[in-house]
């Protein structure tokens, strides 16, 4: 079955390549002047020493007093080599954990992620936005979108699944920039027909659902369809707990239902949205394999005691409940697919072609909003540095009269 | 009363340096709510979690553990916990505004926070200390759910049920209708079942100085 369905998915990309020789040539989608550095580079220097700076910081941990956000922010603005990037990652290390965690700024986290990119240290950056909680890199959409970006300029469609993944467990799918970079990653990385285990189903389920629910054409539409097969999917072999655990997702039971539930609303809808062919010939493929599976779980069961024993664990009666509900499932998604074939609602050009046309039409004008928003946020944080600059300044000269007060009136006492 | 009673200065002191100590050596939060999930036992105490627990501590999360991995730990998103989705139809849920987290904590999940609650429908209007943080309980709401899950449509209160008076009561009343000088009273009085009580002194008051009638 794998095998038909990786031929069809090859005549089809054949297909593509021959009606639009352009966009197999070009890999890339934001534009050269949103992944421009110069804007960043523009902005004020601070040049500090590293060697002085990761001193000073020690010293401060070692009489357990907070560090302060503007010392980390200059030690990443002033990475210069590969091994300060790995030094700077220690230190981010320390100062999430440190009372002043929550303090970390927007822009040393765009600084950080813009030095690993300069210095070639992509996996360090893709490791601490994994390690999120260790590191505390919440990089904000703008930076995603670079991030992102350069992972598709060189064709790594899974490492740009995985950032796709972060953005949507921190439900940050705001800007349509963010949206449709996204829709390409998932869409180019699903036509290439991977071999997905369960975890990364789930998280792929997940994405399509909630980058889905932000669009509301047809491809928005297929995506939440294939979103909630995935995860009905999941549900399904290994229970509702191992689905929503840890992801921003809906705890009830009934993922497939949901799925059923976005063709109605297609079929039902008076304008003129689809679903794509391919979407629903792999959910077709989900549903045979999962009552294939669940079968073959049933026949096996005298013979393979403990593995029932460990499927009990992860599933309650509510779960399996639901596997008896998959017959229905499945009979109702023939009838429900069969009349939007009779509705015309099908379309048959495949998912990852409309996402292209999608970003070839509308990413040059959400790229201009989103450079007026950065060049805005760039001159806030400037000021915003300015301002901690300033009362570093001002806390400095203060303790350094209290301190001549003191010894001054110290003196006095002596002498008197 | 024989004897004065001893004055025993050192082990006042004694006393007071003991509580002293114990104050400085309090456990942090990550301390005394660390969990060894394999022998479900507090490595602080070596105590064991109660056995009806055990399902949840395995398979959810206690707060923090959610908050860790989220933008300025989840400040603004709404929680909710899973005994509430069990016990009661009105959506329940903690609103965070305020995250202190125990930076000791390998995973940063542990801590203290605070929120505004809304109990079965009803939102209070101050926010305050949110407690059992630690319960492995709680699940967030996602953003796309958010309203599905927060609006909610109190149930109109059910009618107000009438019976007839009690007779001594009724005669009183059509008595004291009569001596009013309405006449006869057109319908027969009737009694409501759900009774609207006043707790304001003024009122309390008033219906002291009026007296029965008949």
């Amino acid at each position: 079955m794998a095998a038909s369905v990786f031929k069809r998915c090859v005549t089809a990309a054949v297909k593509v390549k021959r009606l639009l020789p352009s966009l197999s040539a070009r890999r890339w989608l934001l534009s050269a002047a949103y992944t421009d550095t110069k804007l960043w580079e523009v902005r004020g220097k601070d040049p500090q020493n590293l060697a002085v700076l990761a001193n000073d910081m020690e010293r401060t941990y070692s009489k357990s007093l907070p560090v302060s956000s503007l010392a980390v922010s200059r030690f990443v603005d002033n990475i210069s080599s590969r091994e300060g990037v790995n030094q700077a990652e220690y230190y981010l290390y320390r100062f999430r954990h440190s009372p002043n965690c929550w303090y970390l700024r927007d822009w040393t986290i765009h600084s950080w992620i813009r030095q690993c990119l300069k210095y070639g240290a992509r996996d360090k950056a893709m490791h601490t936005i994994k390690n999120k909680v260790q590191y505390g890199i919440f990089p904000d959409n703008f930076t995603i979108n670079i991030l992102i970006d350069s992972y598709l300029m060189d064709g790594d469609l899974k490492s740009a699944c995985s950032l796709v993944e972060e953005v949507m467990l921190q439900e940050a799918f705001d800007l349509p920039t963010t949206q449709i970079l996204s829709l390409y990653s998932l869409g180019s990385y699903l036509a290439t027909r991977p071999q997905l285990t369960v975890p990364e189903e789930r998280a792929l389920g997940a994405s399509l659902l909630i980058c889905g629910l932000t669009q509301d054409n047809s491809i928005g539409l297929s995506a939440q369809l294939l979103g909630n097969a995935l995860l009905g999917k999941v549900e399904m072999l290994k229970g509702i707990h191992a689905v929503f655990k840890g992801m921003p997702l809906d705890w009830r039971h009934g993922y497939l239902g949901r799925a059923l539930a976005v063709m109605e609303t297609v079929a039902a809808a008076p304008d003129d949205v689809k679903l794509t062919k391919d979407t629903l010939d792999y959910m077709n493929d989900l549903l045979q394999e999962l009552s294939s599976a669940l079968d073959s779980d049933s026949s096996g069961e005298e013979s393979a005691g403990e593995e029932q024993e460990k499927k009990e664990d992860t599933m309650d009666e509510d779960d399996q409940a639901e596997q008896a509900n998959l017959s229905q499932y499945a009979s109702r998604f023939k009838k429900m697919s069969s009349q939007l074939e009779s509705q015309g609602k099908v379309d048959t050009t495949s998912f990852h072609t409309l996402v292209t046309t999608l970003a070839q039409q509308n990413l040059a004008s959400a790229e201009e909003q989103d450079l007026e928003q950065y060049k805005s946020k760039v001159q806030d944080w400037e000021a915003e540095r300015k301002q901690l600059i300033q009362r570093e300044m001002e806390m400095r000269e203060k303790a350094k009269q209290e301190r001549e007060e003191r010894l001054a009136s110290k003196a006095a006492a002596q002498q008197a | 009363m024989a004897r004065k009673k001893r004055v025993r200065l050192i082990a006042e002191m004694a006393k007071k340096i003991r509580a002293y100590r114990e104050l400085k050596n309090r456990p942090r939060d990550s301390q005394k709510y660390a969990l060894d999930y394999e022998t479900m036992r507090r490595p602080y105490t070596g105590k064991m979690l109660p056995g009806l627990a055990w399902k949840d501590v395995s398979r959810e999360s206690n707060l923090f553990s959610l908050l860790a991995s989220m933008k300025m730990f989840g400040m603004g998103r709404i929680f909710t916990r899973k005994s509430w989705l069990e016990d009661h139809m009105e959506p329940s849920y903690w609103k965070i505004t305020k995250v202190k987290v125990d930076y000791i904590a390998e995973n940063m999940d542990h801590g203290r926070a605070w929120g505004i609650l809304t109990y079965k429908g009803k939102q209070e209007s101050e926010p305050r200390e949110m407690d059992k943080v630690m319960y492995h309980d709680w699940r967030l709401i996602p953003k796309h759910l958010e309203p599905q899950f927060k609006d909610f449509q109190p149930p109109p209160p059910p009618p107000v049920r009438f019976v007839p008076y009690p007779p001594l009561l009724r005669a009183m009343l059509l008595a004291k209708h009569k001596k009013a000088g309405h006449g006869d009273m057109a319908e027969e009085p009737a009694l409501p079942l759900t009774r609207e009580i006043l707790l304001m002194k003024e009122d309390l008051e008033s219906q002291d100085q009026e007296g029965t009638v008949v």
